[in-house]
């Protein structure tokens, strides 16, 4: 029996698979993302491995998607493509969109821009990239969802129920904190994934062994995926180690990198990448997310922390953060109608473009749940200060968390949208070219 | 700005390698033993842990691939999520053995990670075979935390998982992008051995 399983170890280890390969794209010439003086005569890629070409294996597109790259050829090996250039002019830039077969029958696949003259465009804008797709929102959403229970929850419990409270409601707080942060982490490594595959237009298979590189290193938003990934990875750490070391005190630096972190969406976003970007719109749009989150985290602790397991927490709970919540809201308004008047300088912007709509709509859903939380402020507070019995308040809470979760949604899709082009003045001063 | 593959895998042998010997120490004295000075019961959760952090790191300086990125940041997490445990384990957050089950799942988990994200056979080069193989010991390894779960008194658990990670350690030191296995270099993988 012994000698059999030996045997058969032995065989599954050395039995061969076929060969195969997937390569990746080691070398580029023209570097991607570069800005070229004088208009380059061939295109040259190389790989870490032998791959097969196609006539499509580089394809150089101008920007009215002209094609510039001729025919396909190989050299060393099979390890470099090369293709030649022609009819390239200074001033213009150009989208490389390369594809290998490796030897397992995988496409390796990427696209990258250069200038000629002119700045790299984002590989975002590349020729034949698609825009922001309902992916885009649902993973946008589920980011904001969970930053609400890794900075909601977590910043709640370190402001408004600060000391020792009952251990079922700190093992809730610790599992929906740290689910919060595995969460944010994921939500962000599909967010970037889904944002790149619109600018591959490729999907499946093809998508897992596509470069994205040009896009994480390249563009803001990657260089915030990257910062933001490996923040919320230590944010992932610090609050297991609280947890398992029963030491509710860490949650302070997991939740303060979290709200640093938070500021990388800020600084990616149209507050940051629009004409008109000013520091005063990347801080407002920082304070308003943030502050955002620790509203819809704070009604989502009432709802499903403090209201279903600590009883005798309820009252003061829900007092502190009523309080609370009276200066999250007024911050949240302001800092959100500063980012408004930056995106849409005309208030006939609001109704006559769609992402003016879009936030239309989601002003109508927050003012929903702002009035919720008007309620509860009114009439449920001063009955619990008067130490009266309130009943019914659980489930309002939850139906206040609920329509919360769709204003995150609005917002996402907001996030997502592209606002109507603002005339600067430099903009204003160029020509308009004849028909 | 992408560091070449040894060098991380190099860097987390040496940390694998520490960590195996740590854990054989513990099992050929026993746990009594190994834990009077109470910091080294917090080794085994500890190294985990860290090991998560660099793991984010070298996701980072994945996005070469989807699929890279998506193997690391798994690798990530089921490190944490592992030493987490076993952190609160050792604490006395959590007693039951059957604990040493979130383990075993971190092992099977990154162990697949490995088998899919190679898609190379076992002789194309010697970095895929010691994919094939470190992903088949890892899966093959999670015999031991479950084993630890279901019979936890038997030492040989402990002995077996030692092991795994000095196999781990010498797997990775002796990892080259595209060095031939067996004398045997495929074709297809280009240059020959550095």
């Amino acid at each position: 029996m012994r000698r059999a399983l030996l045997a058969g170890t032995l065989v599954a280890l050395l039995l061969p698979a076929g060969a195969a390969a997937h390569a990746t794209l080691s070398e580029a010439s023209p570097q991607e993302q570069s800005r070229l003086e004088t208009p380059p005569t061939e295109i040259r890629l190389r790989y870490d491995q032998s791959v097969t070409a196609t006539p499509d294996s580089i394809v150089v597109l101008a920007a009215d998607g002209r094609r510039v790259s001729g025919v396909v050829t190989q050299q060393a090996g099979g390890t470099v493509v090369r293709a030649p250039l022609r009819g390239l002019v200074k001033g213009e830039a150009y989208t490389v969109r390369w594809h290998e077969i490796s030897a397992d029958g995988h496409v390796g696949n990427g696209v990258y821009t250069f200038g000629v003259g002119v700045p790299a465009p984002s590989p975002t804008e590349a020729v034949g990239a698609s825009g922001v797709t309902w992916r885009d929102d649902v993973a946008r959403w589920a980011l904001f969802v969970s930053l609400s229970l890794l900075i909601g929850v977590v910043g709640v419990r370190l402001l408004i129920l600060p000391g020792v409270v009952d251990p079922r409601v700190e093992r809730r707080v610790h599992l929906l904190g740290t689910l919060g942060a595995v969460a944010a982490v994921n939500a962000g490594i599909v967010g970037f994934v889904i944002r790149c595959a619109n600018a591959l237009q490729v999907s499946g298979v093809d998508l897992l062994y596509s470069d994205l590189s040009p896009f994480a290193e390249s563009t803001r938003f990657g260089i915030a995926f990257l910062l933001t990934t490996l923040g919320y990875g230590a944010c992932m750490t610090i609050l297991v180690v609280a947890w398992a070391l029963d030491r509710p005190a860490l949650r302070w630096p997991a939740f303060l990198l979290a709200l640093v972190l938070a500021s990388g969406y800020s600084l990616s976003s149209h507050q940051a990448t629009e004409p008109n970007a000013s520091l005063l719109g990347e801080v407002a749009d920082w304070v308003h997310l943030v502050t955002a989150m620790l509203w819809v985290g704070g009604v989502l602790t009432l709802a499903i922390v403090v209201w279903p397991l600590a009883p005798a927490l309820r009252r003061a709970a829900f007092l502190r953060f009523s309080r609370i919540a009276i200066l999250l809201v007024g911050v949240l308004v302001v800092a959100g109608t500063v980012v408004a008047i930056q995106r849409l300088p005309a208030l006939s912007d609001l109704w006559q473009t769609s992402y003016g709509r879009t936030l239309l709509v989601k002003i109508g859903l927050a003012l929903v749940a702002l009035s919720w939380g008007g309620m509860h402020h009114l009439v449920v507070r001063p009955r619990l200060e008067r130490g009266d019995a309130v009943r019914g308040v659980g489930g309002t809470l939850l139906a206040e968390t609920t329509v919360a979760m769709v204003v995150l949604l609005a917002a996402a899709v907001l996030v997502n949208g592209a606002p109507p082009p603002v005339v600067t003045p430099a903009r204003a001063a160029v020509p308009v070219a004849a028909p | 700005m992408l560091p070449r593959a040894e060098i991380a895998h190099w860097l987390f042998a040496a940390g694998f390698l520490f960590f195996g010997l740590v854990l054989l120490a513990e099992a050929i004295v026993g746990p009594d033993v190994f834990r009077r000075r109470r910091w080294r019961a917090y080794l085994w959760p500890s190294l985990a842990l860290t090991a998560g952090i660099w793991l984010w790191v070298i996701a980072i300086f994945s996005t070469f691939s989807t699929l890279h990125l998506f193997a690391h940041a798994l690798w990530a997490q089921a490190a944490t999520a592992a030493g987490a445990v076993q952190l609160a384990v050792v604490r006395g957050r959590l007693v039951s053995a059957y604990w040493s089950l979130v383990t075993a799942g971190a092992l099977f988990v990154s162990g697949a990670a490995f088998l899919v994200h190679e898609q190379n056979g076992w002789l194309f080069n010697r970095s895929a075979f010691l994919h094939h193989l470190l992903g088949w010991t890892l899966v093959a390894s999670m015999l031991f935390p479950l084993g630890a779960a279901l019979l936890p008194r038997r030492a040989i658990w402990a002995f077996g998982f030692a092991v795994t990670w000095i196999a781990v350690a010498a797997m990775l030191f002796a990892d080259r992008d595209i060095a031939p296995i067996f004398g045997h270099l495929s074709d297809l993988a280009g240059g020959g051995p550095r």
